[in-house]
C-alpha cells in the first residue's frame, strides 16, 4: 500500500477524530462548569459526592472509562452494546474531560479576591449578575493557559477510541499498520495529530490575545 | 450619650445601637452605638484591630452582627441580632456607599463602565447614568479617562474612580474603609482632595482613617475605637487637642512628630 492510500484511508477517519473532539469540548466546557459549582457547593454532601466522582474519574484511565461506558451497559444489565460507538465514546469523553475542568475552574474561581463579591454585593449587583459579570469573564482569562493545555491533550487522546473500535483516524491506521505490517501509519498519525494542535494552538493564543485587553 | 442616639424629630441617616460582634471567640465589637445626622462626616481612628473596618462592614452588611440595631433614616435594617428580609437589606443597600481600601474595581470593565453598569443594572436610563456618571468623573479630575482600564490608571485615579463609582447610586451616605492606606504616600493628597470637595457639599460620609491631619480638619466628629469600644468620641479639636481619656492620648502620641 502506498503512503499516499495510507493517508487517504486515514483522513476518512479524520472526520470521527474531529466529531469525538468537538463534541467533548461543547459538553464538557459546561459541564466542568456545573462540576465546579457543586464541588464548592456549601451543601457538604453535595461537595463530598462531587469531589469523589471527580477522583474517581482524573485516577482512573480514561480508557478504562470508554471501556465502561461502551461495553459496562452490556455486562451489566444484558444491554446491547451501541452501534454507533460515538455515542459512548463522546460520553466518556465529556464526562472525563468535565472533571479536569471542573477542578480548573475551581482554580480560577477561588483565585478571584473576595472583594470583588463584595464590591458587586455592596453595588447590589444580584449573585448572578455577580457571576455572570464579574467574576466569570475574569475566571475566563485566568484560565485560558490551563484549557489550552486541556485542549492540547484532547485532540491526542482522541486515538483511544481505538481501543473500542471506533473507526476514526488511529483506529484506521492501527489496523492498516497490522496488516501491512507497517511503521508508517503511525508516523502518519503523529503528523495529522502535530497539524490538529498546530492549529488548536494558533485559535487559542488568539483567543488569548483577544483577553489581552486587560490585566 | 443616649439623646445622641435617638433623635425624635429627625432620624440620623445612620443609627447604630449596642452592635456586637464576634468571630469564633474574638469579641471585635463591643457594644457599639453611633449615629450620623445627615451632612455630617464623621471620622473613626483607633488602632489596627480595634474593629473600626469591622463596623463599617457590619453598617454595609458584608458581616453579619451578632446582635444590636442598625437603623437607616430610622427604618430597622438590623433590629436586636436580627436582620430584615432580603429584599429590604436590598433597599437598605442603595442609601450606601462603600469606598474599600484596595478600590475593588472591575478589571474588565471601562472606567465608564466601573461607574455606570450597577445603576444601569437597576433600571435607570442608560444615557441619564452615563451622563451622571461622566460628570462624576470630571469632578473626580479623570476627565479623558472613560475608557482607560484600571490598570493603566495609578491608585490613586483607581481609588477616585471607586468614590464615582459609589457616588453614581446616589447614596445617601457614603463609607471609606481607609481609602488611603493602600496608596503610595505622594497619591494619598489627590483622594483626600475629592473626599474634603465632597464633605464642603455636605456629602453625609463615614470616614476610617490613619490620616489624622485629614480627621481632623474634614470631620464634624470623630471616634476614636479600640479593642472593639468607642472609647471617646465628639469635635475633632477637642478629641484630637484636648483628650479626655488616657488611652486616646496614648494612641496620639504615636502621630506625633
Amino acid at each position: 500500500m502506498s503512503l499516499l492510500t495510507m493517508i487517504v484511508k486515514m483522513s476518512e477517519g479524520l472526520g470521527k477524530t474531529c466529531a469525538i473532539f468537538f463534541l467533548t469540548l461543547i459538553f464538557s466546557l459546561p459541564l466542568g462548569m456545573i462540576v465546579a459549582l457543586l464541588r464548592m457547593s456549601k451543601i457538604k454532601p453535595v461537595a463530598f459526592v462531587t469531589r469523589f466522582i471527580i477522583t474517581v474519574l482524573r485516577g482512573t484511565p480514561l480508557m478504562l472509562q470508554l471501556l465502561a461506558v461502551t461495553y459496562g451497559p452490556y455486562y451489566l444489565f444484558g444491554a446491547t452494546v451501541a452501534r454507533n460507538k460515538l455515542i459512548p465514546v463522546v460520553i466518556a469523553f465529556a464526562i472525563n474531560y468535565a472533571a479536569y475542568f471542573a477542578e480548573i475552574y475551581r482554580g480560577g474561581i477561588e483565585s478571584i479576591p473576595v472583594g470583588q463579591y463584595e464590591a458587586a454585593e455592596v453595588l447590589g449587583y444580584t449573585r448572578v449578575q455577580t457571576f455572570m459579570r464579574i467574576i466569570l469573564p475574569q475566571v475566563i482569562k485566568r484560565i485560558m493557559p490551563s484549557v489550552t493545555n486541556e485542549v492540547v491533550t484532547l485532540v491526542k487522546d482522541t486515538s483511544m477510541a481505538f481501543t473500542v473500535s471506533y473507526q476514526e483516524m488511529f483506529t484506521i491506521g492501527k489496523q492498516i499498520a497490522n496488516s501491512q505490517t507497517s511503521f508508517t501509519p503511525f508516523l502518519v498519525a503523529g503528523v495529522f495529530y502535530y497539524i490538529f494542535n498546530v492549529i488548536v494552538d494558533y485559535v487559542m493564543g488568539r483567543v488569548e490575545k483577544r483577553l489581552d485587553y486587560y490585566k | 450619650m443616649m439623646a445622641d442616639i435617638i433623635n425624635e424629630t429627625a432620624p440620623s441617616i445612620l443609627s447604630i445601637r449596642r452592635l456586637q460582634k464576634s468571630f469564633g471567640s474574638l469579641s471585635v465589637l463591643k457594644d457599639i452605638s453611633l449615629s450620623v445626622d445627615r451632612g455630617n462626616v464623621v471620622s473613626i481612628i483607633g488602632p489596627s484591630g480595634s474593629g473600626k473596618s469591622t463596623l463599617l462592614r457590619c453598617a454595609s452588611f458584608l458581616e453579619h452582627a451578632d446582635d444590636g440595631d442598625i437603623l437607616y433614616d430610622g427604618q430597622y435594617a438590623l433590629k436586636g441580632g436580627v436582620y430584615a428580609s432580603k429584599a429590604e437589606l436590598n433597599r437598605f443597600r442603595t442609601r450606601f456607599g462603600l469606598v474599600f481600601q484596595n478600590f475593588q474595581l472591575f478589571p474588565h470593565y471601562s472606567v465608564l463602565r466601573n461607574v455606570s453598569e450597577a445603576p444601569i443594572l437597576h433600571g435607570e436610563n442608560r444615557e441619564e447614568v452615563r451622563e451622571r456618571a461622566m460628570s462624576l468623573l470630571r469632578k473626580m479630575g479623570l476627565e479623558g479617562k472613560e475608557t482607560a482600564y484600571p490598570y493603566q490608571l495609578s491608585g490613586g485615579q483607581q481609588q477616585r474612580v471607586a468614590i464615582a463609582r459609589a457616588l453614581c447610586m446616589r447614596p445617601e451616605i457614603l463609607f471609606f474603609d481607609e481609602p488611603t492606606s493602600a496608596l503610595d504616600p505622594e497619591l494619598t493628597g489627590e483622594v483626600l482632595k475629592v473626599i474634603r470637595q465632597l464633605a464642603e457639599e455636605k456629602m453625609t460620609m463615614v470616614v476610617v482613617t490613619h490620616e489624622m491631619p485629614f480627621a481632623k480638619a474634614v470631620s464634624n466628629r470623630v471616634i476614636f475605637m479600640a479593642d472593639g469600644v468607642i472609647v471617646e468620641q465628639g469635635d475633632p479639636r477637642e478629641v484630637f487637642e484636648n483628650p479626655r481619656e488616657e488611652r486616646t492620648r496614648q494612641f496620639l502620641r504615636v502621630f506625633e512628630r
